[in-house]
C-alpha cells in the first residue's frame, strides 16, 4: 500500500465508524425492536384460533417473505409518492426493515411456541392459570430462549441488509463508504474497509448471542 | 363432596366414557385402575376439566357444572373448578424455569394471587412434608424423577384443592424411585386427603383405596372396597382383567 492509499484508509476510518454508530446501528435497533413486536403479534394471532386476523397474517408473511427486501424499499420509498405518500429516507427504511423483521421473525417466535410440550399448557391450565397466564407466566420463557439463537441470527442478517437502505439514498456506513470512493476513486479500500467495519459490528453481536444463550441455559438439562 | 353423573366423553368417532357415574365422599381415597385404553385416564382428566366432557355433570364441593356437546362452559367456571382440584401427571411436567419452590409458588402468585413471601412461606411447608426441605433451590432438570413428582405433588396440593388428582403418577418413573412416591401419597392418604389415583400399580391401589373402580371400555365394571372387586367379583371380565395383570 502506498503512502496515499494508506493516508486515505486512515483518513475515512473514522467517518465510517461515525456513520456505523449514528445511522447504521440505531436504523438497525429501531427496526428490530419495532419488528419483534410485529413479529410477536403476527405470531400470537396465528397461534390462535382467530380466522380472519390469522388469514391476514399469512398474507402478510406471504407476502414480505415472498419479494426482495430491495424492492420493497424501493416501493416505499420510490413508488409511495405517487401515490401521495412521500417518506423521508430513514422512516422509510425503518418501515421497510421493520415489515421483514415482522415477517420473518413471527415464524420462529411461532415455531418456539409450539415446540414447548403440550404438557406445559397442561400444567398450567391445571393450577387454575387462564390462557393468558399460561402464555405470559410458562410458555413465554421457554419459548423466548429456544428463540434467541434463530433472532439473533436475524439481527446479524439485519445488521448487514441495512446497507441496502443506501439505495433508497438513507446515509448510512455503505453510502457513505461510497461517497468517500467518489471523491478517492479508490472503490476496492473503501469497500472492503466498510466490510471490516460490518464484520466487526457482526462479531461483536455474536459474543452478545453466546451470553445470552448462557444466560437462558442456566435451567436447562446438560 | 365429589360427584359425576352419566359422564359421555368422544373423540372423533371414538366413544372414550359411556356414561359413568360415582361420588366420593370427603377425605376418602377413590382408585380407578383398568387395562389402558379403558378411559380411565380421561375420566381422572374431567375431574379438572382438561377434557370437557360431553354429556353429564361433575360437582365438586358445591360447584355444580353441567355438559352437554354445543353448550361451552363458562370460563369463570372452568377456573373456579381447576382450583378444586389438583392434578399430578404421569409425566411431572414441572415449569423448568422455575425453581421447586417457584413450581409450588407460582400458581399462588399468579392465580390466587398471594404474596410472593407468603406463597413461598406456603411452598416451603409442602416441600417440606414430601420430604424435600433440602431441594427448595434445585431446578427439575437437577432433581431425579421421584424428587421431581414429589414437587409436582406440593404443587398440586398448593391451591389447597378440595381433590387431589393422581394420573398414574409412577408409571415413567425408575422401579428403584416408585416407592418413595407411593410413600407420599399414602402418608397423604392417612392424613384424610380426598384423591382419586389412576394407576397400575395393583398392591397399592388395594392398600391405600377405600373404594376401588375397575373400568374398561369405558364403563365401570366393577366398584366396591378392594377386597370386593379384586376377591368377591364374579364379573368374568373383571375376573379376566385381574388374571392377566396377576400373569404380569
Amino acid at each position: 500500500m502506498d503512502d496515499r492509499k494508506l493516508q486515505i484508509f486512515l483518513d475515512s476510518l473514522l467517518p465510517l465508524l461515525k456513520a456505523g454508530v449514528a445511522y447504521t446501528i440505531p436504523l438497525a435497533l429501531i427496526s428490530f425492536i419495532l419488528g419483534l413486536l410485529l413479529a410477536v403479534a403476527t405470531a400470537l394471532v396465528r397461534i390462535s384460533a382467530w380466522r380472519i386476523p390469522g388469514l391476514i397474517a399469512r398474507f402478510y408473511v406471504w407476502l414480505i417473505r415472498g419479494t426482495p427486501l430491495l424492492v420493497q424499499l424501493f416501493i416505499i420509498f420510490y413508488g409511495l409518492p405517487a401515490a401521495g405518500i412521500v417518506l423521508d429516507p430513514f422512516t422509510a427504511a425503518v418501515i421497510g426493515f421493520t415489515l421483514s423483521v415482522g415477517a420473518y421473525s413471527s415464524e420462529i417466535i411461532r415455531a418456539a411456541v409450539l415446540s414447548v410440550p403440550k404438557g406445559q399448557w397442561e400444567a398450567a391450565y391445571s393450577v387454575g392459570m387462564t390462557r393468558v397466564q399460561a402464555l405470559r407466566r410458562i410458555i413465554v420463557p421457554q419459548a423466548v430462549r429456544v428463540s434467541v439463537p434463530p433472532l439473533s441470527n436475524s439481527f446479524i442478517s439485519l445488521v448487514k441488509d441495512t446497507s441496502l437502505a443506501a439505495g433508497i439514498t438513507y446515509v448510512e456506513m455503505f453510502r457513505t463508504a461510497q461517497q468517500i470512493t467518489a471523491t478517492t476513486y479508490e472503490p476496492l479500500l473503501l469497500y472492503c474497509e466498510a466490510a471490516l467495519y460490518y464484520l466487526l459490528f457482526c462479531s461483536v453481536l455474536s459474543v452478545v448471542q453466546s451470553r445470552l444463550e448462557k444466560r437462558f441455559d442456566r435451567y436447562s438439562a446438560g | 363432596m365429589i360427584e359425576v353423573r352419566g359422564l359421555h366423553k368422544s373423540f372423533g368417532q371414538l366413544q372414550v366414557l359411556k356414561g359413568v357415574s360415582l361420588r366420593l365422599e370427603h377425605g376418602k381415597v377413590l382408585v380407578i385402575i383398568g387395562p389402558s385404553g379403558s378411559g380411565k385416564t380421561t375420566l381422572l382428566r374431567c375431574f379438572n376439566l382438561l377434557e370437557i366432557p360431553d354429556g353429564g355433570s361433575l360437582s365438586i364441593a358445591g360447584l355444580e357444572l353441567s355438559f352437554a356437546g354445543n353448550v361451552k362452559l363458562a370460563r369463570k367456571d372452568i377456573l373456579s373448578l381447576r382450583q378444586k382440584s389438583g392434578m399430578v401427571f404421569q409425566s411431572y411436567n414441572l415449569f423448568p424455569h422455575m425453581t421447586a419452590l417457584g413450581n409450588v409458588a407460582e400458581g399462588q402468585i399468579t392465580v390466587q394471587k398471594r404474596s410472593r413471601k407468603e406463597a413461598e412461606k406456603r411452598g416451603e411447608v409442602l416441600l417440606a412434608k414430601v420430604g424435600l426441605s433440602d431441594k427448595t433451590g434445585a431446578y427439575p432438570h437437577q432433581l431425579s424423577g421421584g424428587q421431581q413428582q414429589r414437587v409436582a405433588i406440593a404443587r398440586a396440593m398448593a391451591a389447597e384443592p378440595e381433590v387431589l388428582l393422581f394420573d398414574e403418577p409412577t408409571s415413567a418413573l425408575d422401579p428403584e424411585l416408585v416407592s418413595e412416591v407411593l410413600k407420599v401419597i399414602r402418608q397423604l392418604a392417612a392424613e384424610g386427603r380426598t384423591m382419586i389415583i389412576v394407576t397400575h400399580e395393583m398392591r397399592f391401589a388395594a392398600d391405600v383405596a377405600d373404594t376401588l373402580i375397575l373400568m374398561d371400555q369405558g364403563v365401570i365394571l366393577e366398584q366396591g372396597t378392594p377386597q370386593q372387586v379384586l376377591e368377591q367379583s364374579e364379573n368374568p371380565r373383571v375376573r379376566q382383567f385381574l388374571n392377566r395383570i396377576k400373569g404380569e
